[in-house]
């Protein structure tokens, strides 16, 4: 792993993942393009906030990242290098630096085994530490979240969902991963609880000097979490830039709709952006710009021609031919 | 819908032929041909010209082709008892065989359909006990014992009825009882279960409680909706005319084709077996794609999906 | 009654749940439990309370009927006692039963595993033999294979090990197949566990439980099929002897001497009567799920 510095631990280019889905039992089969074309970059220490609807491809997106899934197009660098294929035993061994926190614990966890095993038991598959060693560590690494020896030696079923979840996180550290993957990690927990969680791995991710991909539909804990913020919508980014600048002026009207939806503390509150017409449905993407036929915004353009993600003056990326034009000719438009 | 037919019709060839593979595959296995068919004492001579004449020499695959198109062509061989076509031995049986079948299944249906649906219907009441008593004898008691204990009473205490052979049609009725009870209590039972299943869903509640009377909710949604698992069973029923009563012609020495396999079994007469193996292939595989048609008919979800085999 | 070429497919659906209470073993259950653990008590001890070896002869007390003194189920043609080839048949048809549903489970979740972890090719050959095992009956199957290869008791006995193991697959499968994708086994696979321990530390555990109560519906229905074998003289040959066997041999005497069918034939039904009980039990207390 002695990967030049300037290398960027993740790097998606071009990913794109297809399906084929059956419409009905008789129906002909649609290609769904889940992912359709994204480029992504984790820095080391460092967390990018991936957000989107449902259905907007971010959780494959993280599945590619990991390498669960091989992309039909375009490739996945870790440390500078191509992830192997699933299953593999390459694939298997790089699991120890990569490592993801699930949305449902409780699903995540055997219900069969005490919470302490399960957190032992990367180190046995990597054989990391002395045998003898790694009930101690595994009790460090319990600890190390927040959860006392005694509650290692529970049953997932018996514990609450908030540790439930650390114990998931202290098993995905027990490797000393370098990148850790969290699809919605608080959205199945109590709104008590999110926050605890949330600063465990802020304080995880600063502490150990984590890359982290932060995927979830909620600004709010996306805004505590990340540096970076990219929006995916339809299987492609329309928006990317710095976590402040992007949540606080955001380019795209989609972005700007998200934001205008979850009000911020300290900031005062826009007027409220109602998206209108259906969530977003990959089977029936709608021609020219997907989010066209919500949009506020729209334009006759937008509906024919497909914006591309290029970069506007302060640096940020957007795909979107108002925020575009707007920045080409500041003093038009109202 | 074409596409439904062509995948069901497509699935009953893939299953038969499986079948034809199967006893391909055990026939090889079971050691050389042509010392199983010849007698052991037949001289080497006579064997090198059977194996020559069989074509067992050839490459498996070859031999494999050309047992699949004899079968495809109705060749298949003959018996080693008395030298005659299987096929003729065999479906000079069948009649037999269906004379005992074709009263039960209507017995079991006759009886188990409407128990069944009595039972759900009067869940708790002593007839609901009676048969779900009779339904797991039904399910425990096997058909051979049963078969006994009715020739113990009415033929050996009561003497009431012949015990065994097939002159008339009294001696019909002991089989058929044997037949019909069992798969009567074990089509009570399943019927009872799907209709009781319907009747707890929310649909048959929303439709009493608009006020439907009782009687027509049961006829027009609780029934056809019962019926699409109960069809299952009674195409299997169906499906199993011809070898469903192996262990029961045994037991009254009546001469069907259950009989027959049983003895070819014990003689080790291949050709029969196999003859009869593909016999009840194509049944079992006809009636499961009547079945398969009948769920497309009765439940348009269905269509197309996979069918769950086995509930 | 139950016909034994029915048995397969039909059987899950035989078994269906019937109401009952919550609270407490029911009565009928307690019975079934107490039958098993006699059943296999006597199978184990076979050898020292048998009270005669189950083929000697006692020529002077043929055909003599139950209660006699020194043959309390009495004796059959050759003057053999009853109750001493009860014991052995029990032993014998246990055995053949319990072989042939462990080889059918762990074949079947086997197979049921392999589809699971390889999906593609390897799971449709999986589903389509699963489909056509369930489409065939047993017995003709199991009769064509006796007729090729005659009948040894170890060759019966994988015989028998391949009934319902479609079933086993299925289930196997599919739980296999929801904790990959979503689950416990997916989250342990990701951390870089081999296959072998994600199938046998994670999932089996997980599912044995279904599994057990799978094979206690299946077990009466084994019994069933091996004593229709038997009966019909192809399954475990003379001078061996299984209940089914012994059936057979008592139909002869059944005017004379339908003691020696009646001692057999009440153990088979009240052995699959009992297993089913609390198979059934089972299933209501452990997996509502299975049906």
């Amino acid at each position: 792993m002695s990967a030049a510095m300037d290398t960027p631990l993740l790097q998606a280019r071009g990913v794109a993942r297809r399906y084929a889905m059956r419409q009905g039992l008789l129906g002909r089969a649609v290609e769904i393009r889940a992912v359709d074309g994204i480029t992504l970059t984790v820095e080391r220490g460092r967390t990018l906030g991936l957000v989107g609807e449902s259905g907007s491809g971010k959780s494959t997106a993280g599945r590619l990242a990991l390498g669960f899934e091989t992309p039909d197009d375009g490739d996945v660098l870790f440390n500078g290098e191509a992830v192997p294929r699933p299953r593999t035993l390459a694939w298997r061994q790089m699991r120890a630096r990569m490592q993801m926190i699930y949305q449902d614990p409780l699903g995540a966890l055997d219900r069969r085994l005490q919470v302490a095993d399960q957190v032992r038991e990367p180190l046995d598959i990597h054989r990391l530490g002395d045998a003898k060693d790694r009930d101690a560590m595994a009790r460090a690494l319990l600890q190390s979240v927040g959860l006392r020896a005694d509650q290692g030696e529970r049953y997932p079923h018996e514990l609450s969902g908030g540790q439930r979840q650390r114990a998931v996180i202290a098993r995905a550290l027990a490797t000393k991963p370098d990148l850790l993957v969290c699809d919605e990690p608080v959205s199945a927990l109590d709104v008590s609880i999110q926050a605890q969680v949330i600063n465990l791995l802020v304080d995880i991710q600063q502490e150990l000097g984590l890359g982290m991909l932060f995927i979830s539909h909620d600004l709010k804990v996306v805004r505590q979490v990340s540096h970076r913020v990219a929006v995916m919508y339809l299987g492609r980014i329309i928006e990317e830039g710095d976590a402040d600048l992007l949540l606080a002026s955001p380019a795209h009207p989609y972005t700007e709709a998200l934001v205008s939806a979850s009000p911020a503390p300290g900031r005062r509150a826009r007027p409220r952006i109602i998206l209108s017409g259906y969530p977003p449905n990959p089977a029936a993407r709608p021609a020219g710009c997907a989010f066209h036929p919500r949009c506020h915004a729209v334009q006759a353009r937008c509906r024919v021609e497909s914006p591309v993600l290029l970069p506007l003056p302060d640096g940020r990326l957007a795909a979107c031919h108002v925020a575009h034009d707007q920045a080409g000719h500041p003093k038009a438009v109202h | 819908m074409v596409r439904f037919l062509l995948l069901r019709f497509g699935r009953a060839a893939l299953t038969v032929g499986l079948v034809v593979t199967f006893a391909f595959v055990v026939l090889r296995l079971s050691g050389d041909p042509a010392l199983l068919i010849m007698s052991i004492d037949a001289p080497p001579e006579a064997i090198a010209a059977f194996r020559k004449a069989w074509g067992l020499d050839d490459p498996i695959w070859l031999q494999y082709l050309r047992y699949f198109s004899a079968i495809a062509q109705g060749e298949l061989g003959q018996s080693m008892r008395d030298g005659r076509p299987a096929i003729q031995l065999v479906a000079e049986r069948i009649p037999a065989t269906l004379a005992l079948t074709l009263p039960a299944l209507a017995l079991k249906l006759g009886i188990g359909i409407p128990a069944g649906i009595y039972a759900a219907l009067h869940r708790d009441s002593l007839m609901d006990r009676v048969v779900m008593v009779t339904a797991v004898a039904g399910f425990t008691v096997p058909s051979f014992v049963l078969g006994l204990v009715l020739v113990l009473v009415f033929s050996v205490q009561l003497g009431w009825l012949p015990s065994g052979g097939h002159d008339s049609w009294r001696h019909a009725i002991l089989p058929v009882a044997t037949l019909g009870i069992g798969g009567a209590a074990i089509l009570a039972r399943f019927t009872r279960s799907a209709m009781l299943e319907v009747l707890g869903q929310s649909y048959i509640r929303t439709a009493s409680a608009k006020g439907v009377p009782w009687a027509a909710v049961v006829r027009g949604h609780a029934l056809p909706n019962a019926a699409i698992p109960t069809v299952t069973i009674v195409g299997f029923m169906v499906g199993s005319l011809i070898a469903g009563a192996v262990v029961v012609e045994s037991v009254f020495s009546w001469p069907g084709v259950g009989r027959l396999l049983v003895v070819a079994v014990a003689n080790r007469d291949l050709a029969v077996v196999q003859c009869i193996l593909l016999l009840v292939a194509i049944t079992m595989v006809t009636s499961n794609l009547i079945v398969d048609l009948l769920y497309g008919v009765l439940d348009p979800r269905l269509r197309g999906g996979a069918r769950a085999g086995g509930h | 009654m139950a016909d034994i070429t029915s048995a397969g497919p039909l059987a899950p659906a035989a078994t269906r749940p019937t109401p009952r209470r919550r609270q407490g073993v029911p009565l009928l259950v307690w019975f079934g439990i107490v039958w098993i653990a006699l059943i296999i008590l006597i199978a184990v001890t076979a050898d020292w309370i048998t009270p005669y070896r189950f083929t000697a002869n006692d020529l002077r007390n043929r055909l003599s009927p139950p209660f006699h003194p020194l043959h309390w189920l009495g004796t059959d043609e050759l003057g053999r006692d009853v109750l001493s080839r009860l014991i052995v048949s029990i032993r014998i048809s246990l055995m053949v039963a319990f072989g042939a549903t462990l080889i059918s489970a762990s074949l079947g979740t086997l197979m049921g595993f392999l589809a699971a972890h390889f999906r593609g090719w390897v799971e449709q050959v999986v589903l389509m033999l699963a489909d056509f095992q369930a489409a065939m009956p047993f017995l003709i199957l199991a009769l064509s294979v006796l007729a090729f290869f005659g009948n040894a008791l170890p060759l019966f006995i994988g015989l028998m090990g391949l009934y319902g193991w479609e079933r086993y697959a299925r289930i196997s499968r599919g739980l296999a197949i929801s904790a990959g994708a979503q689950g416990y086994a997916g989250a342990v696979r990701q951390i870089g566990a081999s296959p072998a321990r994600v199938y046998l530390r994670h999932i089996l555990p997980n599912i044995a439980s279904t599994l057990i109560v799978s094979m206690t519906l299946t077990f009466p229905e084994v019994i069933l099929l091996e004593s229709g074998l038997s009966f019909l003289g192809l399954g475990v040959q003379p001078p061996m002897t299984s209940l089914g066997n012994m059936v057979g041999y008592g139909r002869e005497y059944l005017t004379r001497a339908p003691w020696i069918m009646l001692a057999p034939a009440c153990t088979i039904v009240l052995t699959t009567l009992a297993v089913s009980l609390v198979g059934d039990w089972l299933r209501d207390r452990l997996d509502p799920t299975l049906r």
